[in-house]
Parts: C-alpha cells; sequence; structure tokens
C-alpha cells in the first residue's frame, strides 16, 4: 500500500513538473485569451478622411498600420516602411516598403497601395477634387507621390519639410486595402477596416463594442490574444464598475477620485501615464476685452493651476509651462504663470478694468477629463478679480461647431479646448495653432493670433533640417506666444488606466492610446 | 328694493367664510397634510433666511475640505470645489421654489383662461383649441419642457418658462372639464337670461365653482414642476454654474457617489422632501376641498 502512495507522489510531482515545463514563455498563459477595454469615446469614424480623435485612434490602430510608427519612447519605428531618406536636395523623400505584407483581404501590399491611400488622403492625384481628410493639413507639402518600383515610393514636397516623418506616423494615415476603398460607394466612408495589422476587423456594433480576432499570419508574429473588444462606456463610474466585477479587463480614463481606492484594491492594478495633451482656455483676440496683452495676462495670473491639479486631478498632471508638454521636441520651459491674485488685480486696474467685467466662456463637457469641474473652478477663481464669466456648455460635436469658426461667427469671448501634439514634434502643437494662415475655417488657431515674428519662426522652423537650428526658433517662438498670451495656459494632461493584475504587455501610449497587440491575460 | 332681494345677496358672503374655515378644519385634521404643510413651511422659511441661516456664501470656494465629508465645519460636508453642501442646499431651496411657484404661475395663466373660454363657448372653437391641447398632451411633459428649453436655450429663467407651458396642457383640460360640469347648472343659465356679459358671467358665477380642483391641481403641480426643473437641472439645462440648484448639484454628484456619497443624498433629500411635502398637502387638501369626502 505504502509503496502504491509513495509511487503516486511521485507521479503527482513529476506531472505537476511536466506541466508547469510546458508553459509558454515563463508565465503561464490562461485559456481564454479574449480582451475586453472599455473607453469612454466611441471613434466617430474609422475612416481615414474623417478621423478626429483618440478613440479613434487608438481602435483603428489595431486592424491599419502606419508606414511608420511613433513609439512610445517617442521614437520613430519601422511599420509598413522599412526604411525613410531624404534625396540629396530635402525636397523628396524616398520610403522603402516592407515586403512579403499582405492586407487581411489577401491583397498585397506595396508601393501601390501606398499610393492610392496618400492621394485618397490628400485629394491629390486619381482624387483629385474630392474630398480630403480633415487632418490632410498632415501632408500640406506633399506635391506628389511617386511610385519608384514594387517596393519603393518617393514623397516630393513643395518644400524641405522637416517634421514629414513625423507626419507620417500619425494615427490618422493608416493603410487601408485599396480594394476594400474602391468598394466604398460614392460618399460612403469606411464601417469595417480593412489593413495589414495584428488583429482583423469582425464586427462594430455602434453605441456598443468593436470587436476584433487575431491576424494569425501577422507579418510581426500573430499576437497572443485571440480577440480584442472595445466597448464604449462614456460614464466614467461605469467603466470602473465594469473593472472591479471584471467584465472588462482594462479601462481608459479612471476618474481621479477612484484612483485612490481602485490602488487598494486587489487584482487592479493603476496605471499612470503621461499625455501629450494640453489644456487651456483660448481667448478671441478678435474680441476688443482681450486685444490688451495685460488683460490676458492677469487673468493667467489668476488662475491657480496647482489648486485644481491637486484638487479636481488628485495630483494627475502638471500646470503648463509651455504651450506644449515637455516630451515635445522643440518644448522650451516658458512658465508657468504663477498665481498671484495682487499681480492679477494690478495688471486688470492698469489696463483699465480695476472693476473686472464680464465675459462668455464655451466649454465641452464629456470630452476631456474633468472639463466641466475644471470649468467650474476656473470660473470661481475668475471671480476672485471680478471677472464674472458665464459659462456655456455644449456636448462635443455641437461644440467643435460652435467655436472652430470664423472671427466673424464667434458668440464666445473664450472657450475650452486642449490639443495633443500626436507628432512629438513642436510644429504640428506650435503651427497649427498660433500661425495667422491657420485661423478657421482652414486651420486650429481658434483664438485668431497673428504675430509676424511667431510666423516667420514657424515658417523658417519647417524648413530648417537642423534639429538645434529648430529647438532655438521654437525656444524663440514659444518665449513670445507666453508672454503675447492668447491663451489661459492651464495643464498638461496626465492619463490614468486601470488594468486587471492578470493582464500584461498592454502599452499606455502617451497619446492616448491603449494598444493590446503584445498583450496576453496570465 | 324688497327685503327678499336683500337677503340673497347677503347670503353668498357668510357661506364662503364657512366653506373657507370648514376646509381649514378638515385640512387641520389630516396629519399627513399637516407634516406636508410644516415641511415646507420649514423649506420656505430656509429660503427667505438662506443668507441668516448659511454658515458659508454658497459659491465660496475652499480647495482645502474639497469632497470631505460631514464635519462640524461643513455639517453636510463639501463638494469637488470645497463648497459648503449645507449653504447650497440652503441656497438651492430658493431656486426649487422660484421654479415651482412662477412656472406653475405661468400654466396657470395661459391654460386656465383657455381652457375655460374653450370649455364655455364649445362648438368650433373648443374643437379646434382641444386638437391643440391634444398635440402639446401627446408629448410628455417633461419633454416638452426639454424642447423649449432647447428652443429658448439653457438657465432658470428658461426653465420656468418651459416648466409654465408644459403645465398649460393640464391646466386647460381640467378647467376645461370643470367648466363644462358648471355651465350647464341653472343659475348660469338664469345669468345668462339676465344678460349678464359672457366674461363676468366666467369671472364671477363659473369660476369660482372650478377654484378647488385648480388649487389641488396646482399643489401637485409645483411638485411636478420642482422635479421637472430638477431633471432639467440634471442634464445640464436648467441652472448654470455655480448656481446651488438641486437638480444640477445631484448630476455633479453622481461622479462622486462611491466616494462622497454626501453630494448625492443630501440634494436628493432635499428635492424628495419638498416633493413629498407638496404632494401630502395636495392630497389633504383636495379631501378637504371635496364636500363628499368631508367626514363630520
Amino acid at each position: 500500500m505504502k509503496k502504491y502512495l509513495a509511487l503516486l507522489v511521485v507521479s503527482a510531482l513529476l506531472f505537476s513538473v511536466l506541466i508547469v515545463g510546458c508553459g509558454p514563455g515563463e508565465e503561464a498563459v490562461a485559456e481564454g485569451q479574449d480582451l475586453v477595454i472599455a473607453m469612454g469615446a466611441e471613434p466617430e469614424n474609422l475612416d481615414p478622411l474623417k478621423m478626429m480623435s483618440a478613440p479613434a485612434a487608438t481602435v483603428a490602430e489595431h486592424v491599419v498600420e502606419n508606414l511608420i510608427y511613433l513609439a512610445e519612447d517617442g521614437t520613430l519605428k519601422p511599420a509598413l516602411a522599412e526604411s525613410w531618406e531624404p534625396a540629396e536636395d530635402g525636397l523628396s523623400w524616398f520610403l522603402k516598403l516592407r515586403q512579403g505584407v499582405s492586407f487581411h483581404d489577401g491583397e498585397p501590399f506595396n508601393a501601390e497601395a501606398v499610393k492610392y491611400n496618400l492621394d485618397r488622403f490628400m485629394a491629390k492625384g486619381d482624387f483629385e477634387g474630392g474630398d480630403a481628410a480633415v487632418f490632410a493639413f498632415l501632408l500640406g507639402r506633399v506635391t506628389e507621390v511617386e511610385v519608384v518600383d514594387e517596393y519603393t515610393v518617393q514623397i516630393h514636397l513643395d518644400d524641405i519639410f522637416a517634421p514629414i516623418a513625423s507626419h507620417l506616423s500619425h494615427s490618422f494615415i493608416g493603410m487601408h486595402s485599396p480594394a476594400s476603398l474602391e468598394a466604398l460607394a460614392a460618399g460612403d466612408y469606411v464601417e469595417a477596416p480593412i489593413g495589414t495589422g495584428p488583429f482583423k476587423y469582425v464586427s462594430w456594433d455602434r453605441g456598443e463594442q468593436f470587436y476584433m480576432e487575431k491576424n494569425a499570419d501577422y507579418w510581426g508574429g500573430a499576437p497572443t490574444l485571440d480577440s480584442v473588444t472595445f466597448k464604449f462606456v462614456p460614464e466614467a463610474g461605469s467603466r470602473v464598475i465594469m473593472l472591479e466585477t471584471g467584465e472588462v479587463h482594462a479601462i481608459m480614463a479612471v476618474p481621479p477620485t477612484e484612483i485612490d481606492r481602485l490602488e487598494a484594491e486587489a487584482g487592479i492594478d493603476v496605471v499612470f501615464q503621461n499625455s501629450v495633451r494640453v489644456i487651456y482656455i483660448g481667448y478671441n483676440l478678435e474680441d476688443d476685452l482681450f486685444k490688451d496683452v495685460r488683460v490676458r495676462q492677469a487673468l493667467n495670473y489668476a488662475i491657480n493651476k496647482e489648486a485644481i491639479i491637486a484638487t479636481i486631478f488628485q495630483g494627475v498632471g502638471e500646470p503648463s509651462s509651455a504651450p506644449i508638454v515637455p516630451a515635445i521636441f522643440g518644448y522650451t520651459e516658458a512658465g508657468p504663470y504663477e498665481y498671484d491674485l495682487e499681480k492679477a488685480k494690478d495688471l486688470l486696474a492698469q489696463a483699465g478694468h480695476a472693476d473686472g467685467f464680464d465675459m462668455e466662456l464655451f466649454h465641452p463637457t464629456g470630452r476631456y477629463p474633468q472639463d466641466a469641474t475644471v470649468i467650474e473652478a476656473v470660473q470661481a477663481m475668475l471671480a476672485d478679480i471680478g471677472v464674472n464669466a458665464s459659462l456655456t456648455t455644449y456636448d462635443w460635436g455641437t461644440y467643435l461647431d460652435t467655436v472652430i469658426v470664423p472671427p466673424d461667427q464667434a458668440e464666445h469671448d473664450a472657450y475650452m479646448l486642449g490639443w495633443g501634439t500626436v507628432t512629438l514634434d513642436a510644429d504640428y502643437g506650435l503651427y497649427a495653432l498660433f500661425h495667422s494662415s491657420q485661423w478657421p475655417p482652414a486651420g486650429n488657431n481658434v483664438s485668431y493670433y497673428a504675430n509676424d515674428e511667431v510666423d516667420a519662426l514657424l515658417d523658417e522652423a519647417r524648413v530648417t533640417p537642423d534639429r538645434t537650428v529648430r529647438e532655438g526658433l521654437y525656444r524663440d517662438a514659444i518665449d513670445i506666444v507666453w508672454n503675447d498670451a492668447p491663451w489661459i495656459f492651464l495643464h498638461n494632461e496626465g492619463q490614468v488606466n486601470a488594468v486587471r493584475s492578470n493582464v500584461k504587455g498592454l502599452i499606455h501610449h502617451p497619446l492616448e492610446n491603449l494598444s493590446a497587440w503584445d498583450a496576453y491575460i496570465q | 328694493m324688497s327685503k327678499t332681494e336683500c337677503v340673497i345677496s347677503k347670503l353668498p358672503t357668510p357661506q364662503r367664510d364657512t366653506e373657507l374655515r370648514q376646509v381649514w378644519r378638515h385640512l387641520r385634521r389630516n396629519r399627513l397634510a399637516m407634516a406636508g404643510l410644516a415641511v415646507l413651511a420649514l423649506f420656505l422659511l430656509c429660503a427667505i433666511f438662506a443668507p441668516l441661516l448659511a454658515p458659508y456664501d454658497p459659491i465660496e470656494t475652499n480647495y482645502d475640505v474639497a469632497l470631505q465629508g460631514p464635519s462640524t465645519e461643513n455639517v453636510l460636508g463639501a463638494d469637488w470645489l470645497g463648497r459648503d453642501v449645507f449653504s447650497r442646499i440652503l441656497f438651492g431651496s430658493r431656486i426649487s421654489l422660484t421654479i415651482g411657484l412662477i412656472s406653475v404661475t405661468i400654466g396657470m395663466v395661459i391654460g386656465v383662461p383657455i381652457g375655460a373660454i374653450s370649455a364655455y363657448y364649445g362648438g368650433k372653437l373648443d374643437l379646434f383649441v382641444q386638437r391643440l391641447i391634444d398635440i402639446l398632451i401627446a408629448f410628455p411633459g417633461i419633454l416638452l419642457a426639454i424642447m423649449v428649453v432647447a428652443v429658448l436655450g439653457v438657465g432658470v429663467e428658461n426653465v420656468m418658462i418651459a416648466v409654465g407651458i408644459a403645465s398649460v396642457p393640464i391646466y386647460t383640460r381640467l378647467v376645461r372639464g370643470s367648466v363644462m360640469a358648471v355651465k350647464e347648472q341653472g343659475y348660469v343659465a338664469a345669468a345668462k337670461s339676465l344678460g349678464i356679459r359672457d366674461a363676468r358671467i366666467i369671472l364671477r358665477h363659473i369660476m369660482p365653482n372650478c377654484l378647488g380642483p385648480i388649487i389641488v391641481q396646482s399643489t401637485f403641480q409645483i411638485a411636478t414642476a420642482i422635479l421637472w426643473a430638477a431633471g432639467l437641472g440634471f442634464l445640464g439645462l436648467g441652472a448654470q454654474p455655480p448656481d446651488p440648484e438641486w437638480g444640477a448639484m445631484l448630476s455633479k454628484g453622481r461622479e462622486y457617489i462611491r466616494t462622497a456619497h454626501h453630494l448625492t443624498t443630501y440634494p436628493g433629500l432635499a428635492i424628495l422632501f419638498m416633493v413629498l411635502g407638496f404632494n401630502l398637502l395636495g392630497d389633504g387638501l383636495r379631501d378637504a376641498l371635496d364636500p363628499r369626502s368631508r367626514k363630520y
């Protein structure tokens, strides 16, 4: 009897060693590799022509890839392009494409496909006269995309344009199967994206979820996960509950008040990541109220950014010290405007507003973390220097149509917006927001800022290949903008996501993307 | 002038007095109604004396106590900007009561004459007016109010107008029913045959007999108006920050329900008690004004 028992124990031990030994890698992978992520906003569209937001980018990049990938450490990595080099004159770039890649529908990925996608994005070549992408300005300097051979593309520019590689990494310039785009009826946009990515589109239930399954033939090696589902849950509290009950594996944008509680909970990891987004209140500079720079600076001094970060964001994020965040190439520390009520009152008095004034402040709700709460705090702080701001709230879509308008249609004195410099290059943050050629409706200079010196510096930085020289140009531009104060500079956003502890390998990207291709469930 | 005429013309006065006293006597015996009345009196006092009773300015921020629960400094805790919840609820009672009373007045001023005229003249006018009212009734009240706010824009004043307009059909139908019943009475026919003008008949002879239902309905309608206004505030269509409107407080407090429940509990209780107060009083008034339900 004892003999049998000993045999049983030994064989059991052996068996268990075998099982452990068989696991893939050093950590055991659980059975069902079906990852579910809850995010706040649903993509407005997944067609490169219509994409406008980080949620759209997050979902799309799992299915559709870019030529160049901007990694979370800020470096540009080869994706569908293996290399990119400028021609000697700097007026064109050669892209060597990855070979042997095919789209999910079996179509080959090659130079023709790249030309097709870029031409469609810019409404050039065969697409001349059609609608260009909302973000076509990313390739505004591109005159022509030339197919050199099957795996080489030459991109021609109208002038030297230093940040072109960064711009090509923008998530909205994904490579879709030309056959799938051709199949679209006139006026239709991509609903079922077909790319080359690690996951294949399966279904998109509007208002509910986006479901995709793994691409076993992925050129970079098939992902461990069998499927990824993005659920759209606008209510932050609901997302938290879904994570706690295990209905989802990860949630984006944890409400600040829940951070401490979630951190204390076993089985849940709270992940903090920087963001490339600044949040600001822009003045309508065409408005007589804000013609005087002292008024613009006074309001900056009146806002207690530290208190907003500490109270409303529970310490996540930091007061803005420039119009772009420190992680961006070209950043210079210019501020912050220290909270100083006396100085604010003095400046207002000097400008002839000793008793303050009334203003109309427009803001979105539910778009940026705690946006409405921040505005309420700003309103209270402005009241301390006699500035009476009346608030007008809009939902996101209406809001953009209301504030991004030419000066003669503007109803607001000031507006709240955020801007993520997602190319990690100052050009994208400064040119789009402060160059006088970018006033709406053409661009995103919603404050109607115009300064010849800044224009000249930004123009020069665009065509200067030398990074040190460019850095100097941006430093000068940032200093001028900072002192001109076309905005009330608020804060640099911080991202807070939460993940169940058995999920490993998620990429929490500073661009506010959550990427799952390297993830697995333990 | 004969003796008989003299007696008849004097009769109504003592009778009305007795009626009012009877209603009051009956109401006083209804414990629930008196509880409702007491709650409302308390809210009314809070609203009137809010600046004296509130320990803090309702919009004064103090970031050091943000989101802290009830304490000796802030008896009902502080909100996300460190504003005192108790002070905000006190001042909020002003907003809710004002919205309730003014919107019901608006609804009554428009709805009652339309209903009375429509019922009194009847015929094609009645048919036309009632089809218009049908259209309004087809929309649930709160939806109608949302539509009106969407047209007029957000804000407390527009909420009053919106809720007022949304209560118009209720009054119109109510008054129409009452007037139709009363206008068949002999004394109306008598008044008509005496050649008294229609306006005078409606105002002096018909309306006083329709007052009961209107008073009862108004009490309930104030409660409904407060709820609708809170609903609009909850949706962000009512009072705008930093005004301490209860519905808006509740809506914003929802974000903190797991960590700072006092931001939803107390404004919620305030709405509950005020609406309950009006409903209890309304129930009592209905019984008291209905001669059949009076027990002696």
